[in-house]
């Protein structure tokens, strides 16, 4: 056990490195992810049957296939056709990709439950279109879906752990880097798993303060 | 002239008329209740007139304007015209106050400060201001339903329309809000008021407008066309909701 510790504290400077790496691509994506669903919830509201249609496919692709799938075929694929992408655009572009389709699905299933005759009241009292996404829809929507929205941040940082696979230099790459080269795997995925389990932790007391916040009544999510 | 006026309007949903030519006319400060039986196409009118549903044909003169004419602006439109719907229909995450001073400050371009001085003085005139920092789910329904309509009174429309006010409320709410409305009516406030209610529409009219199957059947005062009306649909329709009452 001492000998494990004390290669944790040789390597710590890489695996803090590693550490700072996935928290940032955790941070980034959620963030670019909320972004991106609030836009595709939009486009699946759109009066237009095409966009509508269009989103909806989107939406369909990016859920029903494989994370990795999307990261291999932008890291390794991509470069056959001569467009070369670093490990971190990789991950940012592709994660935002596939979070932003399910935040847009967790939003949509919120708007599901709206109460449609509010719509109809902002309509008639003169609101347009986009002012009724923006002042009536996204305001309930983004408060009934908290729980889902923050079930995907912690779904987002266990996913930064695929990262290695295209050589991106994530927490989980170090580990698999000590792993390799003192041969205790079983402490190292142990101890990997103890840093994940804090970090979620750290996110779900965020996210129930935040809950706490923005609950009214009425807003039973 | 009348301030609406509405000419052979026509409403069809795929091969179904609702509407079939409806004719009627509201002058300022008039107020007319329009009754008649489910499916009669009186919510769909009233839908008409401010295009939340858009007319297959006819007229609907608003101010002197055709507002079914191409390059209208609606948005404008709807501003003039407040609309109270069966459900209270007010928007959840905002409060009393809030609910009121939305429309003031966005589409009136009002300063806060002159929306909220507005929005307590209507709030006041229905007894709700004491619960402007309230959430509509923390409201009564008829408390729900004064709120919806100061909502719309707060706007300064030149008409209010209200769809079956007092349908979603048991009798004791539905006293407060006829209540409310009568005191409208009394003010001179135009409207137009879709109900199932005889009691309501007897006391907020100045006369009724019966609707069947689409078309104008009768238009007279309570009295006459709730027990002495020469058409057997509309003396029969009101032998059934006045009895039950």
């Amino acid at each position: 056990m001492d000998a494990f510790i004390n290669d944790l504290i040789a390597y710590s400077p890489q695996i803090m490195a590693g550490l700072k790496n996935t928290v940032l691509l955790m941070v980034i994506m959620s963030v670019t992810g909320l972004i991106g669903g609030v836009a595709v919830f939009y486009l699946t509201l759109s009066r237009t049957n095409a966009v509508r249609t269009w989103t909806e496919r989107y939406i369909s692709f990016f859920i029903g296939t494989p994370l990795l799938v999307h990261l291999f075929l932008m890291y390794y694929g991509l470069p056959e056709f001569g467009v070369h992408l670093s490990a971190f655009t990789v991950c940012i572009i592709g994660f935002t990709l596939n979070v932003s389709a399910y935040n847009a699905r967790y939003l949509m299933t919120a708007y599901h439950g709206l109460d449609k005759t509010e719509l109809e009241a902002a309509q008639a009292q003169g609101f347009t279109h986009s002012e009724i996404f923006r002042l009536i829809i996204l305001p309930q929507v983004m408060r009934l879906s908290v729980p889902s929205l923050t079930n995907q941040v912690i779904q987002n940082l266990k996913d930064t752990s695929v990262a290695f696979l295209i050589q991106f230099p994530d927490f989980f790459a170090q580990v698999q880097e000590i792993a390799s080269t003192n041969f205790q795997f079983f402490k190292a995925y142990v101890t990997a798993g103890l840093v994940y389990l804090v970090l979620v932790s750290i996110i779900v007391l965020v996210a129930r303060r935040l809950e706490k916040r923005l609950i009214l009544p009425g807003f039973q999510a | 002239m009348a301030l609406l006026e509405v000419k052979n309007l026509v409403k069809k949903f795929d091969d179904k008329d609702v509407l079939k030519g409806i004719n009627l006319e509201l002058s300022e400060g008039q107020s007319k209740v329009v009754m008649g039986g489910s499916g009669c196409g009186k919510s769909t009118m009233l839908r008409c007139l401010n295009l939340l549903i858009q007319p297959t044909s006819g007229e609907i003169i608003f101010k002197g304007e055709d507002i079914t004419r191409p390059g209208v602006d609606v948005r404008k439109l709807r501003q003039d015209i407040g609309f109270v719907f069966q459900q209270f229909a007010l928007y959840k995450h905002l409060t009393v106050q809030d609910n009121v001073t939305l429309g003031l400050r966005k589409l009136k371009k009002m300063s806060a400060k002159d929306a909220v001085e507005k929005a307590s003085y209507e709030l006041e005139r229905v007894d709700m201001f004491e619960h402007r920092n309230k959430y509509p789910a923390q409201l009564s329904g008829g408390q729900k339903q004064r709120v919806a309509i100061v909502r719309s009174l707060a706007m300064d429309p030149a008409v209010l329309f209200l769809d079956e006010p007092t349908s979603a409320l048991d009798p004791q709410m539905t006293r407060e809000v006829v209540t409310v409305i009568n005191k409208l009516f009394m003010d001179n406030i135009t409207m137009l008021c879709v109900t199932h209610d005889p009691f309501l529409a007897k006391y907020i009219s100045d006369s009724i407008v019966f609707l069947d199957k689409g078309v104008v059947v009768a238009e007279d005062i309570a009295e006459r066309l709730f027990y002495d009306h020469s058409d057997p649909r509309v003396r029969q329709f009101f032998l059934s909701v006045i009895d039950h009452r």
